[in-house]
């Protein structure tokens, strides 16, 4: 195996944060690709510029995705990365593993790739970096055969993704682990085989803390909330005084709808005002808990800057039931699906096309009335449509109220 | 030898089966958690089980063999079971209190670093760069791994007012959500990208490298058979190029990185915020990175000295004005900072009430 | 229609695009479904069992995918020629 002199990436294995460098050289030790990776490397580091070239056109058998091809322009120099391709395996909900399981794809990736992964990807995928195309097929067989299918890529539904939730949280408003099961196995054709205009990712948190991000990355967020009152525990509130907290500025002062209060004895919340923003119940966790309903909201179109800007998902649905089988939510992904896939030019995602067709479209297109919970504030122009029905709605409520005598806004 | 039979459309394997005992006989039933240090907390049930949980910092990429050594500490300690957090941490889950202090141990004898829970800096969420991207203007890995060098006491002991979230990407594309984090290092271009005309025709599709363009900047140029890009309308996002491979925008001498803060994601006292630019440009400096770590680390200490408990870096700023942000930290303002692109309408100021 | 007819037509499609427009799988039914009129589920039934023996494949180019005609390498690699 050839020996690469790295005095640039030698210096990223100083310090005391784990060094990615490290890790590559330990493949690189029993791997030829993993060694040619780390001599592309130390090139790219000593030039300033990347040598990959744009992914090709690889995968497996029947799937349009989960593989995404990789070429170095060097593949001379560094014949171990001329393929290098990634292969994603969908993760299980909530990134549990044992053991057994991971040294399992362990050791078919070492038998088959370059050893190298990424634990995950920003996606939620656990991604393997750096195989042949020859043995894309082999690599298929080897992990559906013990029970592991790729994840998503390209013009398809991504990999679903969820935060830890029931498994161990006590925030959670909704079984995140299993709605992400159940949405990946109801949506495993969308996965695998690229339909879409562009690319559609779901995400899933159980309460506003967001733990994956999914209201600045997922085209369609589901956050966990609830409708029913905060429970206080007094003496738990009590037992934060006396350990230090200072309550009036810490929690009441920094309540965002100013709905709390506190006496020194005792803590107080306004529920009806409560916007459920978890400031209060993560700082005390002890002795604030939500109760009564439980389920979602559902928020829509966040992505990354390409094209015109990034966006943050907007609330479609204020609130639904989150509960197996999931029939509402799914129903919910296939209309967005639709309304997408009649209205969308190639690789629009469906923030984009709601901005060009009007969110008015949209909402109508999922069967959603208009309520204020899905703004910050209404319309600042005067320049709005108004449909045929639109007028004739107005005219009859108009009717109605010369009849009865009452104004009705 | 004869490859197994593959299987299709047969999804993730159910998770349920990666749950250790505990978690299994208390799903769903948490009824609170305490952060015993930044390296360890623990859950308690309703039903007064516990499960403690250990935190490791993961480089992200992981050769088979530290995946392993993590199999091999999970099986000493936690029966196996260990999981892995979206920031790209591990976690040991003990449900044997005896077992956590012998686990940290051996961990710590094993050069593990324990850290990155509660109001500190955790592990950077980050790109793939130079390591393996095509459209990468800067190597995500080696930035994160300079940064977290300069700031691992946050991450192992040292307390911020709240909780600094770090990103790094490595061009526009923001594969990492970049665009939410409380500072954030995103790789730019700066310079008009340049057209094999030769090869345009037989790569690319004029509508769609056309209608890639935020900003209408390409045009068709039928005696190339190809477009032309108006230099005046650039931004330099790099689009064009993802669409059409002939189209060339890397530059080694003027490729660099920005750096935006005051973003976040939750909900928790104010509402999501995007990052915003403070330093348009400081050229590429591998390994190091040297002004970038400098940087990164002044504006953390700018805000642990200031801010208030609780206040997240974009509600510090919020609070403070962005002027007083300029002011306190001596970062020069210039023009990149005031939008001229999608955005301008909502951040240009409409008041003469300001801070001198 | 038969199933066979109906995969010659799709393959007709595609090969009538090649090298012109990459096409997306809805581009073809919709195309397909425009000419003939035929039930966009059995057309999308055809199509996907074209793809399923490597008549037709799924490929990624630009920053999107779309369904094309396979190379020669492509075959060789899947096994499906020598």
């Amino acid at each position: 195996m050839k020996k690469y002199d790295t005095p640039l990436i030698d210096e990223l294995e100083k310090g005391p944060w784990p060094s990615f460098v490290t890790e590559m050289k330990k493949s690189a030790k029993k791997n030829e690709m993993a060694n040619d990776a780390v001599g592309h490397l130390e090139k790219c580091f000593k030039t300033k510029v990347g040598y990959w070239k744009h992914g090709g056109i690889v995968g497996v058998l029947g799937y349009g995705g989960g593989v995404i091809g990789r070429y170095s322009e060097l593949g001379d120099e560094f014949p171990g990365v001329a393929h290098f391709h990634t292969v994603r395996i969908n993760q299980p909900s909530g990134f549990f593993y044992t053991s057994a399981a991971l040294r399992e794809i362990c050791d078919i990736w070492d038998k088959y790739g370059s050893g190298l992964t990424n634990v995950h990807g920003s996606t939620g995928d656990l991604v393997l970096l750096g195989t042949k195309t020859e043995a894309l097929e082999a690599i298929f067989a080897e992990y559906s055969s013990r029970g592991w299918d790729l994840g998503g890529s390209g013009s398809a539904l991504r990999t679903p993704s969820c935060c830890v939730g029931p498994g161990r949280c006590e925030w959670t408003n909704y079984d995140t682990l299993d709605l992400s099961y159940a949405l990946t196995q109801e949506f495993q054709d969308e996965i695998h085989r690229p339909t879409f205009a562009y690319k559609f990712k779901i995400k899933m948190s159980g309460c506003a803390c967001d733990c994956v991000a999914s209201i600045a990355r997922a085209d369609m967020s589901i956050i966990g909330t609830w409708k029913g009152n905060i429970e206080v525990n007094q003496d738990e509130v009590k037992n934060y005084a006396k350990n230090g907290m200072d309550i009036n500025a810490e929690i009441v002062g920094m309540c965002p709808t100013q709905c709390m209060s506190y006496d020194g004895k005792e803590l107080r919340i306004n529920n009806a005002e409560c916007s459920r923003c978890m400031h209060c119940i993560t700082r005390m966790t002890k002795a604030l808990r939500p109760t009564g309903e439980r389920g979602a909201t559902i928020c829509i179109g966040s992505k990354a800057p390409i094209v015109v800007g990034s966006l943050l998902s907007w609330v479609i649905v204020p609130f639904i039931k989150v509960e197996p089988p999931y029939t509402e939510v799914k129903d919910l992904v296939r209309k967005i699906w639709e309304w997408w896939d009649e209205n969308a030019k190639p690789r629009e995602r469906i923030g984009e096309v709601i901005e060009m067709k009007g969110m008015r479209s949209f909402l109508e297109g999922i069967g959603q009335a208009p309520i204020p919970q899905q703004i910050k504030e209404p319309r600042k122009d005067p320049f709005m449509f108004y449909t045929e029905d639109d007028m004739a709605a107005f005219k009859a409520k108009e009717a109605e109220e010369k009849k009865t005598g009452k104004y009705k806004f | 030898m004869a490859l197994p039979q593959r299987k299709t459309d047969i999804g993730p394997p159910h998770y349920k089966q990666f749950l250790p005992p505990v978690i299994q006989k208390n799903y769903g039933k948490w009824k609170y958690h305490e952060v015993i240090n930044p390296g360890l907390m623990v859950h308690v049930a309703e039903s007064g089980d516990k499960i403690w949980t250990v935190r490791v910092a993961s480089p992200r990429i992981l050769a088979t063999d530290t995946i392993r050594e993590h199999c091999d500490v999970a099986d000493k300690y936690c029966g196996g079971f260990f999981r892995y957090t979206t920031r790209n941490n591990v976690e040991f889950l003990v449900s044997d209190e005896k077992q956590v202090e012998p686990l940290r141990k051996d961990l710590a004898a094993r050069g593990f670093k324990m850290g990155g829970i509660g109001a500190g800096i955790t592990n950077v969420v980050h790109t793939q760069g130079w390591v393996h991207c095509h459209s990468a203007c800067t190597d995500a890995s080696g930035l994160v791994k300079s940064m977290m060098d300069e700031l691992m006491e946050y991450f192992e002991s040292k307390r911020l007012p709240n909780k600094v979230r770090l990103a790094v990407a490595c061009c526009v594309n923001m594969c990492g959500a970049v665009h939410c984090s409380d500072i954030a290092v995103v790789a730019v271009h700066t310079k008009v990208p340049t057209i094999a005309h030769e090869n345009f025709k037989n790569m690319c599709e004029l509508p769609t490298v056309i209608g890639s363009c935020p900003t209408r900047a390409i045009s068709p140029d039928p005696a190339n058979k190809s477009v032309k890009i108006n230099a005046e309308k650039c931004m330099y996002c790099g689009n064009c190029f993802t669409v059409c491979p002939p189209i060339s925008i890397k530059d080694p001498e003027r490729d660099g990185v920005a750096i935006v803060v005051g973003g976040k994601i939750n909900s928790l006292r104010t509402s999501p915020k995007f990052s915003k630019l403070v330093i348009p440009y400081i050229s590429n400096e591998p390994p190091r990175w040297p002004k970038v770590v400098a940087a990164i680390k002044h504006i953390v200490e700018v805000y642990a000295k200031n801010a208030r408990k609780h206040e997240r870096i974009g509600e510090w700023i919020e609070r403070i004005g962005w002027e007083r942000f300029f002011s306190m930290t001596g970062i020069d303002f210039t023009f990149q900072c005031i939008d001229d692109f999608t955005f301008m309408r909502d951040t240009m100021r409409t008041s003469s009430t300001f801070k001198w | 229609m038969e199933m066979s007819e109906l995969q010659d037509k799709i393959f007709a499609f595609c090969e009538a695009a090649k090298g012109k427009k990459k096409l997306k799988e809805k581009d073809i039914i919709n195309g397909i479904n425009a000419e003939s009129g035929l039930d966009k589920d059995e057309i999308k039934k055809a199509l996907r069992e074209m793809i399923n023996v490597g008549r037709l494949m799924y490929s990624y180019g630009g920053g999107a995918s779309s369904v094309e005609i396979p190379s020669e390498e492509y075959l060789r690699e899947k096994g499906l020629i020598k």
